[in-house]
């Protein structure tokens, strides 16, 4: 219970955390000054005392979305498989309630975006619809063929059964689901082959013309959203493609488990360093692969066995 | 291990499938090529096969090396067309590409089980065939065909490994000789090409 | 001794292709010329005689096709002595044709020769990836293009008839171990493959890659449109001596799956030389030029041949293939004379020749364009009555007789549409359109005659015995 508890409250306060740090690894890997790793914290804190405008146009919808959006991917925090041993999970959740979860937050922020009337929120939430539907695919189907692996569809279980007992006769379909399940974070996320959550141009963003006219405490909800939204996919990679360090003591689990977040993080950042964001045409292109290699994994697990 | 460089090298064929830049379809072809040399390297020493081994030292250094490297230089030399888009569209291809896998897996399943070695090899074999020849369709380039139709050399390498546990010396040898005729082939016809225009 | 008379004119075509002096190009022709001494010395050997260990093992079969190979190759080299004079062909491109020619020479020895699946397949690609720059000797963008879509289709094939090859040895490694390899080997443990399926499936993508190869099926104007594009003495090459190489594959893998799966591989054949027949015969009616027209008709013969050996008319099928062998590539030659006024000039196409060479040369045409369509003093007429005779035979020994009827029933509709068509051919050649002068050369007559008599010497007693003993 109280492992749970804290995990839970771990990953929520790691959130703001782990973007900041994302942000200055790549500073400094560009040879920038580095902004301070806790400036996820400042913002959230600073937003909060300003004032919340909205614009004119907007309707009650813009007022509910925000909390909308951040909701369901709170929920979803708590069905997270265990960082550690011995802690509680919830079994009945598998790969379509953690898709259907993302996809309503997703399909929140796409209406708060349509709602505030401007060109660039309904800009941004087409090209969101466009990424989106080629997400949820391979989603459900990465997700469901690693639990298949690991002999349970619940994802819990399904990470505390990869711990225990590594399915070593199905290397090739979990380093498919891996690949997969990489780009999909990457593309949810906005990094930035697929979107970039830096600028401000029309012709790339796609997250953030979306919560262009938000401000004040919306503003802080959809920004602690995002980052919610990271620390969640973060963890599923790590507890369901990087199986290991469950059965250690207590302390050191979470230390494995904080460091294996950190992993991830240096390898967004590292990605995002050194490519250039496609084209938003392009981006197929790239969930493509995503959507094969999730094909490829559940054909080669059930047909082949491997 | 053996599984895991099975997978990356349908894998490296998988991403070649959605390559639209001729320098990354030759980086994958290396990879494939790097993949298959270092599972003849495993076999081969699992086996204790000497001619394995050799196999497999010469496609680490011709098929991930050499040929990718000479293929550069031609393209550089003879200004190909480095942005080789293919024809299928990327959400035909995301259905068609596990159409093929589903159907050449079920396809190789009698095969594979009476082969009797490394069943799901000969499944990923087949099905890389398959997808080699998708490859050498999607592109009207004639530089990206080139490498299909390499990549389905390294498949047919793939499967006489394992389907048979290395075939005579003599053919290994035989085939990489023709391999690198074929290089020399390609590089005249390359050359002709522009006594024509 | 053999194997090294075999080798050595290769060598020093290679080598003399090498100096680029006008005063070669004898020298070239007569290396082309050698190979027919070694061929004529296998055949007065007993059989089988191994040349190289296990590898190449010269019998009946192997030597005579070698022998056609040969007279074919020297008929080539004669044409090609006056190559220029028809078409524009640049110096450097003619010594690097022959250079090229020496390397097809090498593999069509080893792919003829051998008795080992894994050398067949290395002389086949050898020799695919030769004639690819062959084609492009003729210095056109059609040609350029078509040496690129030969390269990669043929690649294609070639990988298919590799991949049929593994599965072969995949099914039949745990009796025979490394030996599976041999086709001797092969036949002598047919009935005790282990996995006759996996033969089967091997012995299908083999038999559907030569197939393509040889502009079968799917194929049929494929390969067409490359010999159309490449220069004549290219598209005899092909019809007389690259088919060949694939045909005695073809023999050589049917015998065992004769053993596995006699009804298996009758249906297979049947079925799919129907088809290239029922589509090659509208081709042909259609044909409007005389490289493609003999290209398809290459294609029909081809699918005869296989149909007769797999009924089991082994003396059938082997006369039919010597005949084309040499009927064919004549008339491919006779293509750059015939064609001097443009491709699409078919009427009078045999009109406007003076003097003896000119007589000679009018003659000894129509009558290889009649005899290509089997009439009577042909070697292909007796040919087909004698396969068709084998079909027959080989339906009264099975339950399948009606059937066999209708199919040579639809065969003989076929082959009277092509038949008719050359004959309309032939009347338009000879009585209709303009007669415009058109030179002969010596060498071009020459090697008409060389294969006019070649064809003439089948029909000769000890001949038709020794293809009799081969069965």
């Amino acid at each position: 219970m109280i492992a749970y508890a804290v995990t839970i409250l771990f990953l929520l306060l790691a959130a703001p955390l782990l973007t900041g740090v994302i942000k200055s690894l790549k500073m400094v890997l560009l040879y920038k000054r580095p902004v301070s790793v806790f400036q996820g914290y400042r913002t959230f804190s600073k937003l909060l005392v300003k004032e919340t405008m909205l614009s004119a146009e907007s309707s009650q919808i813009t007022r509910v979305a925000p909390y909308l959006v951040l909701s369901p991917l709170l929920v979803a925090l708590l069905f997270l498989p265990p960082a550690v041993s011995g802690a509680w999970y919830v079994s009945f959740v598998d790969a379509f309630t953690l898709t259907g979860l993302l996809s309503l937050s997703t399909f929140f922020l796409m209406l708060l975006g349509l709602d505030s009337a401007s060109s660039f929120g309904g800009m941004g939430s087409s090209r969101e619809a466009f990424i989106a539907a080629m997400v949820e695919p391979a989603m459900v189907l990465t997700v469901f063929s690693v639990s298949m692996m690991a002999g349970d569809l619940g994802v819990g279980a399904a990470g505390v059964n990869l711990a225990h007992r590594f399915p070593a006769g199905h290397t090739a379909s979990f380093v498919f689901a891996a690949i997969s399940f990489f780009i999909l974070l990457i593309a949810e996320n906005g990094r930035i082959p697929v979107d970039n959550p830096e600028t401000h141009l029309e012709l790339t963003m796609v997250h953030e013309s979306m919560i262009l006219d938000l401000s004040g405490f919306y503003l802080a909800l959809i920004e602690t959203a995002a980052s919610v939204k990271f620390v969640i996919f973060a963890s599923l990679f790590a507890s369901l493609f990087m199986p290991f360090g469950l059965e250690l003591p207590l302390l050191a689990a979470f230390g494995v488990f904080a460091l294996k977040l950190l992993l991830i993080a240096l390898a967004v950042a590292l990605i995002e360093v050194n490519t250039a964001k496609l084209r938003l045409f392009k981006v197929p292109n790239l969930l493509g692969i995503a959507i094969v290699f999730s094909f490829l994994s559940l054909i080669t697990f059930y047909v082949l066995g491997a | 291990m053996s599984a895991f460089l099975t997978g990356a090298f349908l894998a490296t064929l998988v991403a070649a499938l959605f390559a639209t830049r001729l320098y990354r379809l030759l980086m994958w072809y290396a990879l494939n090529s790097l993949a298959l040399g270092l599972l003849a390297l495993l076999i081969g020493s699992g086996l204790n096969d000497p001619a394995l081994i050799i196999s497999g030292v010469l496609t680490l250094l011709l098929k991930a090396g050499v040929i990718p490297l000479v293929l550069k230089r031609l393209t550089q030399r003879f200004a190909l067309t480095r942005q080789v888009t293919p024809d299928i569209k990327v959400h035909y291809a995301v259905v068609l590409i596990p159409a093929i896998l589903v159907f050449t897996f079920y396809l190789a399943e009698p095969i594979g089980r009476m082969v009797g070695g490394n069943a799901n090899s000969v499944a990923v074999a087949i099905s890389s065939l398959f997808l080699a020849l998708l490859l050498m369709m999607e592109h009207r380039n004639v530089a990206p065909k080139i490498i299909g139709f390499l990549m389905m050399e390294n498949a047919l390498f793939l499967l006489g490994t394992t389907a048979t546990g290395g075939m005579p010396m003599l053919v290994e040898l035989g085939i990489f000789f023709d391999l690198l005729i074929a290089i020399v082939v390609i590089n005249l016809l390359f050359r002709r090409e522009e006594a024509v225009e | 001794m053999i194997l090294f008379e075999l080798i050595a004119p290769i060598v020093v075509m290679f080598a003399l292709s090498f100096l680029h002096a006008d005063r070669v190009r004898a020298l070239l022709a007569l290396s082309a010329f050698a190979i027919m001494l070694p061929a004529v010395q296998l055949l007065l050997q007993d059989k089988p005689f191994p040349l190289l260990g296990d590898y190449l093992i010269a019998d009946r079969l192997n030597t005579y096709v070698l022998l056609l190979a040969s007279v074919v190759g020297a008929g080539v080299a004669l044409a090609l002595m006056t190559l220029q004079r028809h078409v524009q062909v640049h110096p450097r491109a003619y010594f690097r044709f022959y250079r090229f020619f020496a390397l097809f020479w090498v593999g069509l020895e080893m792919a003829i020769l051998s008795n080992h699946m894994g050398l067949y397949w290395i002389g086949l690609e050898m020799a695919t990836l030769s004639t690819v720059y062959m084609i492009k000797t003729n210095a056109t963008r059609a040609a350029h293009k078509e040496a690129w879509n030969y390269m990669i289709v043929g690649a294609i094939a070639i990988s298919l008839i590799l991949f049929g090859i593994i599965l072969i040895y995949a099914g039949a490694k745990p009796v025979l171990g490394e030996e599976a390899m041999y086709f001797t080997a092969l036949l002598g443990a047919a009935d005790r493959i282990p996995s006759p399926f996996l033969f089967e499936m091997g012995f299908a993508i083999v038999t559907v890659g030569m197939f393509v190869k040889m502009g079968f099926f799917p194929m049929n104007l494929w390969l067409a449109n490359v010999e159309r594009a490449s220069f004549y003495p290219v598209a005899a090459l092909f019809s007389g001596i690259l088919e060949s190489a694939i045909m005695v594959g073809f023999f050589r893998f049917s015998d065992v799956a004769k053993i596995v799966n006699f009804s298996h591989l009758a249906g297979f054949i049947f079925v799919y030389a129907l088809l290239t027949m029922f589509v090659v015969a509208f081709l042909i009616y259609r044909a409007k030029d005389f490289m493609r027209l003999f290209s398809l008709s290459g294609i029909e013969h081809m699918a005869l041949i296989a149909l007769f050996w797999t009924s089991g008319g082994t003396f059938a099928a082997l006369l039919h293939f010597g005949a084309h062998a040499f009927i064919k590539p004549a008339l491919f030659l006779s293509t750059g004379v015939l064609e001097s006024q443009g491709r699409y000039h078919i009427a009078g196409a045999l009109r406007g020749y003076r003097g003896l060479k000119g007589k000679l040369f009018w003659f000894v045409v129509g009558l290889l364009m009649l005899a290509i369509v089997s009439l009577p003093p042909s070697p292909m007429f007796f040919s087909e009555l004698y396969g068709f005779g084998s079909m027959i035979a080989l339906a009264k020994s099975g339950h399948h007789l009606p059937a066999m009827i209708a199919a040579i029933v639809l065969l003989l509709f076929l082959l009277s549409i092509i038949f008719y068509r050359f004959v309309e051919l032939y009347q338009s050649m000879k009585y209709e359109g303009e007669a415009v002068e058109k030179r002969v050369y010596g060498s071009e007559l020459a090697a008409l005659l060389l294969f006019a008599v070649g064809a003439l010497a089948l029909l000769l007693p000890f001949s038709l015995a020794f293809l009799r003993s081969i069965a």
